[in-house]
Formats: structure tokens, sequence, C-alpha cells
């Protein structure tokens, strides 16, 4: 008997040894195929149900926010905003994925990112053992005052306003409409949140795409800050030519004619150009200029290149290439009064207009302002850094000059920027969609001699009927935002950075 | 006896018992760390609780049998302890109806040592044992007390209180095997004839065998347990092949199952889904692959030192807390803690066969080995099921699954491998029945 109760011990080890290599198998040979299987929704289950930081403005309000829940997701995320800052943070959706600073984020919000750390205290020994408390909170670079100045004075009209500190390139408001409500597609009803989807596909607008960053439209007259840059950098005799008073610029190559806005006559130097916004002036001096010297101010001022936002999918905006001009000396001029085949956003102006602000330098723009751990001590804080450098500070002082005579000349398209003991500097554009309607924009930047505050204003498919559309639509937006924030800054309300507290 | 000091054995269990409440304990605290993030409220409720348990366990030992191993309690309550750790972390309702139970589990446990003060005293009540497990076997088939769960019948409920019969009717038949083998052993050892060159089993002797198959085969038949199944054949042809030393009953047992596993096949349609979810579970990956498929995912997330205890979502693994708890578990202790949880099954089975041998009576030594076999083959068919190695059927993992039966049955098991490693290991004179061991051996 002795032998077989041997022998059956002997079997049974075998059977566990057998058991023992499936488990190898099974938790570090095979595993990294379970772990990619497309049936396997462990992962996204354990992304939707581990909690997430939340989402804060530079002035304290809450943006999003995980509300711990009774069903398999164990949270829910909430957008307590609801659709004011939409088109920043995005949304987490379990059926749809996630957008904005939700995604660009993400890692850090559910706090996979952070790098393992041996705990040196109770609290962080607390944080190592729970695996719902690794997560991390981000405060932007928005200001909710700011964002809802501009959701004011869109007043529902469909536009788009971009604000950015040029120091850093901190966007403090980026607002569009259409827009809408992220907590639509953050439920966990999943039929409810197929519906909402399918809605808001279908709506008019792109109401998913955000126009501030990811619409492109003709910049028009506002382009006219890159010609002079580049009339300054390439070809500077040109800014003291005198070009002829006309109502129409004859073009080369064709019989076509270039207009002035509502049959105005216009012409002198680069600077009575640029107040009147003068299109048979600029048409020429685009001409002037040629197709590469054009090509390469766009470019540096960032055209062309997809601008390095911490927000996904950033449109590029576009100028056609110099060598396309070459049998098509008309676009060329139809090119450099932002028309034809350019196409900017609304964050690609607002750049232009605080590379003008910042000496000729482009920073990176950004909404992410600090991370914070659970603990809200501030784990990292973004630095600053430049993205491009579009021109020279001296070329960029001398379009200072322009852009404020737009605002202060009193021939100056963009007077209704006006605001009192502060010099605003600006550039209006009205630009021709095709369809007998315009798109309105204003680029400003304040104050001119220190500027802090970069504004982009677009209201797209406005009625041709008014003069300077844009100097009569967006300036007054851009004003309002200029006035909000300066108030704001000087009251010190701005971007206050919380304290590191200890537990 | 009173006057006899306490073995040292007895002074290691208490050593062993206290690391295991520690061990228990630390890994209750850490699964709400993972799951709540704070400790739990009742964690000195908890330890105290356990420590109370096992203590009752541990003093019944010293009692009533103070010679045996000190090892099987301590391995048994630590198997016992993590199960409701886990359990606790999936359901707070089944944790406290798992404390009921293990609680239960305990009191059987000193009652079997109260009740059976020598285990060869077993061996008189053979046929009321087959009885007993038979109809506890074929219980959940009697109308209005039976019930499907899982499109298996093994449970019956009365009024709401649900019981599996199987897990208590496996020892008692565990005791009967024994007691009729150790006496018919010698006949069937030479059960075969010599027909021409041929050596043939007679047939007279393949009656208790084609019994026992066919037994297995109702209980397959009918309740659509494979798991149960399987393990009275394997309980009953190692058994077999222990008391005759004969290695073709192994042969003719493998021959009959896989005979009887082509038929049943064929057959039932329960147990078709179960073989087809396990050659092919990506096939059926929503339907009978699903169990395995998701266990599976959930022992790779686990890699080599798990998610940690409470951290893992364990919301998508079906039958977490009874057929799939080995999945749960390697989930959040990976490889690391599966592995040494497998070691503890090993121990207790080495443990029970180490007892079998020091055994001089054929009937404790047989015994032990069945009970010894049946915690190593039923650990090895839930485990190996759900990690594919053999179809996966719903057999509970000892000491570990959610499930009052069960934990009562294995309780009473220990308590028998207990008893018998107590009457091995008392020294000679001091056993009023040293007589009769004596007899015993020389009949042997």
């Amino acid at each position: 008997m002795n032998r077989q109760i041997r022998l059956i011990g002997i079997a049974i080890m075998v059977l566990f040894v057998v058991l023992f290599v499936q488990l190898n198998w099974l938790q570090i040979v095979h595993a990294p195929a379970l772990e990619a299987n497309p049936l396997n929704g462990r992962a996204v289950v354990k992304e939707y149900t581990t909690k997430r930081g939340d989402i804060v403005t530079a002035d304290g309000t809450t943006l999003a926010t995980s509300v711990p829940t009774n069903d398999q997701f164990k949270y829910l995320r909430q957008y307590p905003t609801g659709s004011l800052f939409e088109q920043i943070t995005g949304f987490f959706s379990f059926t749809y994925g996630s957008d904005g600073a939700e995604r660009t984020y993400d890692k850090v919000l559910t706090g996979s990112s952070s790098p393992f750390k041996l705990p040196t205290s109770l609290s962080q020994l607390r944080n190592l053992l729970a695996n719902h408390d690794h997560s991390q909170s981000i405060t932007l670079t928005v200001l909710d005052k700011l964002q809802k100045v501009a959701q004011a004075q869109l007043a529902g009209r469909v536009g788009s306003v971009v604000a950015l500190d040029p120091r850093t390139g901190a966007i403090l408001a980026m607002y569009s409409n259409p827009t809408f409500d992220p907590n639509l597609l953050s439920g966990h009803d999943l039929t409810k949140v197929q519906a909402n989807y399918k809605t808001l596909t279908t709506s008019a607008g792109g109401v998913l795409s955000p126009a501030g960053y990811r619409q492109r439209f003709f910049p028009g007259s506002t382009f006219k800050i890159i010609d002079s840059a580049a009339v300054f950098d390439h070809q500077p005799a040109l800014a003291t030519k005198v070009y002829p008073t006309l109502s129409a610029l004859p073009l080369p190559q064709t019989t076509n004619l270039l207009h002035n806005f509502a049959g105005e006559t216009c012409g002198g130097q680069l600077l009575e150009l640029f107040t009147v916004s003068c299109n048979t002036g600029f048409g020429q001096v685009g001409l002037d200029l040629g197709a590469t010297s054009l090509s390469d101010e766009a470019h540096s001022f960032g055209f062309d290149q997809t601008p390095p936002i911490d927000l996904p999918y950033a449109a590029q905006s576009n100028f056609p290439p110099a060598a396309s001009f070459a049998q098509d000396l008309p676009g060329l001029a139809f090119s450099a009064i932002g028309q034809q085949n350019v196409q900017a956003t609304p964050l690609e102006m607002a750049m232009a207009a605080s590379a003008i602000a910042d000496g000729g330098t482009i920073m990176t723009p950004h909404v992410l302002g600090h991370i914070t751990n659970s603990q809200n001590q501030v784990v990292s804080t973004y630095q600053a850094k430049p993205w491009l450098q579009a021109t020279s500070p001296a070329t960029a002082g001398q379009v200072t000059q322009l852009m404020l005579s737009v605002v202060n000349n009193p021939r100056g398209t963009g007077a209704g920027a006006r605001i009192p003991g502060v010099a605003v500097a600006a550039k209006t554009g009205t630009a021709q969609t095709g369809t007998g309607q315009i798109d309105a924009w204003f680029a400003a930047f304040a104050p001119a001699a220190a500027p802090t505050i970069a504004v982009a204003v677009l209201l797209p498919n406005q009625p041709s009927a008014n003069e300077y559309q844009g100097g009569t639509l967006a300036a007054p937006i851009a004003k309002a935002m200029i006035q909000a924030y300066l108030a704001g800054a000087a009251g010190g309300g701005a971007a206050p950075v919380p304290a590191p507290t200890s537990p | 006896m009173s006057s006899t000091p306490v073995p040292a054995r007895r002074r290691t269990e208490l050593g062993l018992i206290l690391l295991v409440v520690l061990l228990t304990g630390g890994l209750y605290a850490l699964a709400g760390f993972g799951k709540a993030g704070n400790l739990p409220a009742n964690i000195g409720p908890f330890l105290g609780i356990i420590f109370a348990l096992l203590l009752v366990a541990h003093l019944a030992m010293r009692r009533l049998a103070p010679n045996a191993d000190p090892i099987l309690l301590p391995t048994a309550g630590l198997l016992n302890g993590i199960g409701y750790v886990f359990i606790a972390r999936l359901s707070s309702h089944e944790a406290r109806l798992q404390a009921v139970w293990t609680a239960l589990g305990i009191a059987s446990f000193v009652a079997t040592l109260l009740v059976v003060r020598r285990a060869r005293d077993l061996e008189r009540y053979r046929y009321s044992f087959a009885f007993a497990g038979i109809v506890l076997l074929l219980l959940p088939l009697a109308p209005g007390i039976g019930e499907d769960i899982n499109g298996a019948r093994l449970w019956i409920h009365v009024g709401s209180f649900n019981f599996q019969p199987g897990e208590i009717a496996k020892l008692a038949l565990a005791v009967f095997f024994a007691s009729v083998l150790v006496e018919r052993g010698d006949l069937l050892s030479q059960a075969t004839r010599r027909i021409g060159r041929f050596l043939v089993l007679d047939p007279r002797y393949l009656a208790p065998i084609l019994a026992a198959w066919g037994l297995s085969l109702l209980i397959f038949l009918s309740e659509n347990d494979l798991g149960s199944s399987f393990l009275f054949f394997a309980l009953f042809i190692g058994m077999l092949w222990v008391a005759t030393g004969r290695a073709y009953f192994l042969g003719l047992g493998a021959i009959l199952f896989g005979f009887g596993s082509y038929l049943s096949l064929k057959v039932i349609g329960h147990a078709k889904t179960r073989v087809q979810g396990w050659l092919n579970p990506w096939a059926h990956a929503s339907t009978s692959g699903y169990q395995l498929i998701q266990g599976w995912f959930a022992i790779a997330a686990g890699g080599l030192f798990g998610e940690g205890p409470g951290q893992s979502n364990a919301s998508h693994i079906p039958e977490a807390s009874t057929d799939l708890i080995f999945a749960v578990i390697a989930n959040e202790l990976g490889l690391v803690g599966a592995s040494a949880m497998l070691f503890g099954y090993l121990l207790m089975v080495g443990t029970g066969l180490r007892v079998a041998l020091r055994c001089d009576r054929p009937f404790e030594k047989l015994l032990a080995t069945g009970l010894s076999l049946i915690i190593g083959v039923q650990t090895f068919v839930i485990v190996g099921g759900v990690t594919r190695l053999i179809p996966l059927t719903g057999i509970t993992l000892p000491f570990v699954s959610y499930g009052g039966s069960s934990l009562i049955a294995n309780y009473i098991l220990l308590a028998l491998l207990l008893r018998i490693s107590h009457d091995t290991e008392s020294p000679p004179l001091l056993r009023d029945d040293a007589a009769g061991a004596l007899i015993g051996q020389a009949a042997a």
C-alpha cells in the first residue's frame, strides 16, 4: 500500500506542477496577448473605474469631477459648468472615448503617469495600497470669469473667442458657439448616450469640433498683420512707398480687379493702408513682396504647422506654397488680404497678435497650469516655452504702431475697441466667404507697452451690410475681454496658484 | 490521559495559528485599503473572531487529539481565511453568510473529533455510510427540494436554505470505500483468471467497479455535475489501486471514464457546452466560453505580483466567489500569491498522505489516502478548469470558495484526518486499543 500512496503523492505533485506551469504561461508568457485581446474589456473598464482627478480653472471653478456611483463604472464624470468649457475640457465617455484636456491629460488625471515612489508617509502608503487615489487634478490656465464674458458677448451667436497671455502662451479663454454639454456623453446609460451622440453628430456647425482650434476660416484683413511684418522683415522700403489711391486694383495675368470693401477708395503709405485696412494697397504690397517672402512670413507665424497646443487634433492654418503663385499672381494679391486659399483658426490669429505683442515670439499655446496630487500638493507646473520666433522685436515694434493706429486713429477701423487709459493694438478683418456673407474678425492685444492679453474674435457668416464689420461686430467683444481681464489682473484675481498644503 | 503533558506539536500548532491570524488580518486590511482606501472598520472584531474560531479548534485538538499533526489545521485555517477575505471583498452579504458557515464548519470539526473517538470505529458503520452517501448524492433529484443552478442539479433547498449534499456524500463514500476495499482488497488483487494466454478479470470482481462507474455516471447524467462525478470515480479508482496494488484497475478506470465521457457528451447538452467552451472558448466567447475567457483575462491581468488585494474590478468575473474564486485570487495576488495558495493545498495533501503512510492499520491508511486524494483532486479539477487544463466544472475550491456545505464537509474531512493522525502518533502503550492494533497488524 505504501508504494501506491507515495505514487499518489507524486502524481498529485505532478498535477500541481502542471497547474503551476499553466499559471506561468497565463500570467507571464501569454499575458500580453490576453491583455491585448479585443474581447478583453478589463483595461477599458479599469480606466473608467479609476478615479479621475478634477479639472479646475485658474480662478478655482471646478470644470470636471468624478462622482462615486454604485454601478460597475464606480465613478460618473460630471461637468458642473455644462457647455461653457466643453471645448477645453472635452468629454470623457465610456462609449465614445474622450476629447479635449480629458484626452490629453488622461494619464495625469488617473495618476497612471505618476512614477512609483517608495512611500515615506502613512498617507502615501495608503495611496499605494488603495488603487483609487492615485488621481491627480489639473488646474488650467483658463479663467472662468473670462470664459463667461466670451459666452455672454457672443450672446448665442455662432462665433469663437480665443484669449491668451502673449508672455506665456497660456490660454485664458477659448469659447465657441455652437457648443454642447459634455454631461450628455459622460452618462452611464448607454442608449441615452448613443442617442445624444447621434443628435450631436447630426446637428449643424460641427459641434463636436471646437471652432477655436479645430476649424479654419478666411482670416481676411487680419492677415495684413503678417503682410506688414513681412514688409519690415523682407523689404522695409515698402513701408514708406506711397501706394496710389484706388477703389479697385488691376491685377496681372487677368482682367479681374481687386476691389476695396464697399467700393471705397484708399491709398498711401503702409501706416495709412493698415489703419483703414486698404485692400487695393495690400494687394499691391503682396505683389511687391513676392510669393516667397509672404509664404515664408506666414510659415514663421505658424501657418502650415500644427500648433503644439495641449489639446488633441489641433488644425493647421494654411497658406499656399510659394510655387503655387508662379502662374497665379492674382491669387497672391488675394492671399495678401487673407482670401483665396488662406485659412486660419481663431487660435492662429490670436497667436499672430501675441507674436507682435511678445516681441516677435509665439509661446507654446497651452491650457495646463499645474498638476496637483490628491493631497492638493502641486506635483508639477507647466513651464512656458517659445514655439516660434515669428519675427524680430524691431518688426514687432513697428507692427504694434500700425495696430495702435487701427484703434486710435479717427479713421481707424478698430475704434470700437478703444478703452480709456489702455493702449489697445488691433487689426480688423472682414473676410468675404463668397456667399454674400462675411466673416467678421478682430485680433488685438493690450496694453501695448507691456501686453498681458491677446485676443482673436471671429463671427462667421454675418450678413454683408454694415461697413467694417470686423470693427463693428467683433471689436466690442475683444474690448470686453480685454477690459474684464485687465480689471481682474488689477484686482489680483488672475491665476491664483494654491499654496502647497500638507495634509 | 489528562495527566499527559501537552505535546510540542500543539504548541507548534498554536504558533502557526497566530501566524495565520496575522496573515489573514493583514490581507483583510490590505483588501480594505484597496477597495475603500482605508482600514476596514471591523478589523478588530475580524481578528478577534478568526482567532477565537481557530482557538476553539485548537483547544479541541489539545483535548481530543493532542498527538495529531500540527500543520493541517493552521493550513486549512489560512486557506479559509484567504477565501473569506476575497469573498468579503466581492460581496459583504456573502461574507456574513460565510462567517456563519465558517463557525458551523469549526463546530462540525469539534463535533467530529468528539464523536469519532477512534477512526476504526467508523468501519463498523460502513453500510450506513454507503446508504447515507448514495441518498445524499441522489437527494437533489428528489422533486420539491432539488434545484437547478447553472444547468447542474446538485443543490437542495429547504425554505431559504441551500445545501449541496454531494459535498458530505464524498466523505461518507470515502469511509465506505475504505472499509470495503480493506476487507476485499486481497480478493480483488487476485481477481484475474487465466484463459489461454490471457489474464482476464473475473467478472465477479468487476461488479463493484462497474457499480461505482454506474453511480458516477448516474450523477453525471441526472445532475449534470461533471466535477463531482469525476471526483467520485477518481476517488474510487485511486483507493482501489492503493488497496490492491494492481495497476490494471487504473487502466480499466481510465477506459471506463473515457467511455462514460464520450457517452454523456452525446447525450447531455450541458456537458457538450462545457466541453465546447473548453476546446474552443474564443468561438463561444459570449456563451459557453465566457466564464473561462473572463477568468483568463483576470488571471493574465494579475501578472507576477497581482493587482493588489481589493484593487481590481471583479465585476467582469462571473461566479467570482465560487467557481472562479481562484481567478480573482490569481488576479489580485498574482502568480506569487496563486502559487503560494497551490503550495498550501500541496502541503495539506502531502501531510495527509504522510498521515496515511505512518498508519499501521489498513483501514485508516486507506481512509487517510482517500481523504487526501479528495483535497488534491478537487483542487486540481477546479484550478485546472479555471486555467483551462481541463473542462471547467462547478466544483468548489476546498476551504476557499463561498459555500456552507463545502466548508462544513472539508472541516469534517480535516477532523477525520487529524483523528487518524492522533491515533497513529499516540504511543501504543497509552492506547486502549493497543491489543486490537497488534492483532490488526498481524492480520495485515
